[in-house]
């Protein structure tokens, strides 16, 4: 009985420290939100109160001034295509690389593997992109996420398409289908969840991303919502209002997603986690 | 194995293998190259020129603190990601009525933008700032800096930012692996006599290997690779206080230095091979085989 008394007051004590030290994530994220709701002068003090007057104009002014609706539309498009590429190249490189089972099969496991590991040389694969002729093209972008998102994703397929047992590729085969035909009917249905997970990744990680757009789109028109919102914040840096509300509309997108899509967000972590 | 060298075909590896190596592994190796030439904006002709860059970048001051900066900065996010994060996942692996709120209050920064997240703070991080005024008003007022223009603190203020952002992320990958200890090992503990701390020791830090290998390898890899927090916070000032590896690499660019540029990057390329390899064995010898 003591035991158990123990037990809740030590729960007790850990879920108030753990509430305090929540604050502080809370915190700056409500002066942001309730910031982007101010006038300029109110702002100014990034203290936590509620807005004297909600003023939701300062929303449609960013969204005037700051080209939030073109940013969108690159966004979408960038990150919409880089992640639907990936998820086929890196699915369909996962699905022979694991069956193959032979020396060079794991050599470009490892090869891919270790795209995980080494950094981007950003100022060779500008050179690269400019001998091909497209650099500052959104499409350079789009393929530049895809390769840089190759290993992570060879590496998640690789652990669940080794659980698919082979016989289930084998009877097909049998019956006189080819590697394409096993792939697209057999295993792409299976893996369709994983598919789920790497596409919510992706999309979180090039959405947020200003590195690769910094370097590589040289023309305003093509950016992205994060380098935008990084313009419009060296443009209007008195206007904390706006910027603030700026900031807010960058995230939304990305929050969004989270709330609908938590479920495949924990299995690709839980996928890191207990694999290794 | 005979049928699957015909059926499984490699012709459907070459999509990954072909977009992965145009824009990546040639441009890595290029690098390489690259980093032992006097490649320049303004020169027609490349020249080798050995080990010139680098000798160059470790006799120059900027340069030096820049490497400087980036090791300090991976170690001290390292190490506050995952203490912090092992400490939220064994807090919110209980059974506590906010449980499932708290994690997402956590778990919620790591999900928005870096620029974001650097945008709000600084402001906060004035020598008038919110961070400062609340210091005064707990009364640690002795705790209260110029956070961003102080140049001896602000490398460190920028690992605090980065911690502040992505412990819950870590928290997030030690709670699955927390989730899948079974219960009966701390039942068993229990029977036996042993406390909290002898629990989480003998317990629960061997089964959470796989996380913790995982997580030492994603912090000290993106503690390397810094840059975004950087640009953003300070653009490696005042002066160039808190320049860092990548910041430094994205300044050479901008002057057209590139093979200087590329020399930078073959270091951190390096010294991520050198640390993150070894760590990755070592990590995976220890673990624990159930």
């Amino acid at each position: 009985m003591s035991y158990t008394r123990k037990l809740a007051w030590r729960g007790y004590l850990v879920e108030g420290f753990l509430i305090l030290v929540s604050l502080a994530i809370i915190l700056p994220l409500l002066i942001m939100i309730f910031g982007s709701f101010m006038n300029s002068t109110e702002v100014l003090k990034f203290s936590l109160r509620f807005p004297k007057e909600w003023l939701f104009s300062n929303y449609s002014m960013v969204f005037r001034e700051g080209g939030l609706g073109r940013a969108f539309l690159n966004g979408i498009l960038i990150t919409g295509v880089s992640s639907i590429l990936n998820i086929f190249t890196s699915s369909a490189a996962a699905f022979i690389l694991v069956r193959r089972e032979s020396k060079l099969a794991n050599f470009l496991y490892m090869f891919f593997f270790m795209g995980l590991i080494a950094p981007m040389s950003t100022i060779t694969t500008i050179r690269v992109v400019q001998w091909l002729g497209f650099y500052g093209s959104i499409t350079s972008v789009i393929l530049i996420y895809a390769s840089l998102n190759t290993a992570f994703s060879v590496f998640l397929y690789s652990g669940f398409i080794r659980s698919i047992p082979k016989a289930l590729d084998e009877v097909a085969f049998l019956e006189g289908a080819n590697t394409l035909h096993v792939f697209f009917k057999i295993v792409t249905p299976l893996i369709l969840p994983v598919n789920a997970t790497v596409a919510i990744m992706v999309f979180m990680s090039v959405w947020n991303d200003i590195t690769i757009p910094l370097y590589f789109l040289t023309d305003s028109s093509d950016w992205t919502m994060p380098l935008s919102v990084y313009n419009f914040y060296g443009k209007y840096s008195r206007d904390w209002n706006l910027i603030f509300a700026d900031l807010v509309l960058t995230s939304l997108p990305v929050f969004i997603l989270y709330l609908f899509c938590q479920k495949y967000i924990v299995s690709g972590l839980t996928a890191g986690a207990v694999k290794g | 194995m005979k049928i699957s060298r015909k059926l499984y075909s490699y012709y459907l590896a070459w999509p990954a293998l072909l977009i992965y190596s145009v824009f990546f592994v040639i441009p890595a190796i290029a690098g390489l190259y690259y980093s032992f030439t006097d490649w320049r904006l303004d020169r027609t002709a490349i020249k080798f020129i050995g080990w010139d860059n680098f000798e160059r970048i470790f006799t120059d001051k900027t340069l030096l603190l820049a490497i400087k900066n980036t090791l300090i900065f991976a170690i001290a996010t390292v190490i506050g990601k995952n203490l912090i994060g092992i400490a939220l996942a064994v807090g919110l692996n209980m059974r506590l009525k906010t449980r499932n709120i708290l994690r997402a209050i956590f778990y919620s920064p790591s999900i928005l933008s870096i620029l974001v997240i650097s945008i709000v703070f600084t402001p906060m991080l004035r020598a008038d700032g919110t961070i400062n005024r609340i210091l005064d008003a707990v009364g640690l007022h002795f705790l209260s800096q110029n956070w961003l223009t102080n140049p001896s603190v602000v490398i460190w203020t920028i690992a605090l930012v980065s911690i502040w952002q992505q412990a819950g992320f870590q928290m997030a990958i030690y709670l699955a692996g927390l989730q899948s200890i079974s219960k009966e090992y701390y039942e068993a503990a229990t029977i036996d006599g042993a406390g909290a701390w002898r629990s989480f020791r003998s317990i629960t830090l061997p089964l959470l290997l796989p996380a913790l290998n995982i997580n030492l390898m994603l912090t000290l890899i993106g503690g390397l690779k810094v840059f975004s927090e950087v640009f953003v916070l300070t653009g490696g000032g005042p002066g160039n206080s808190s320049q860092v590896v990548g910041t430094i690499i994205l300044r050479s660019f901008g002057e057209g230095s590139w093979g200087l540029g590329t020399a930078v990057n073959t270091l951190l390329f390096a010294a991520v091979t050198v640390i993150a390899i070894p760590l990755l064995i070592f990590m995976r010898r220890k673990e624990v085989s159930e």
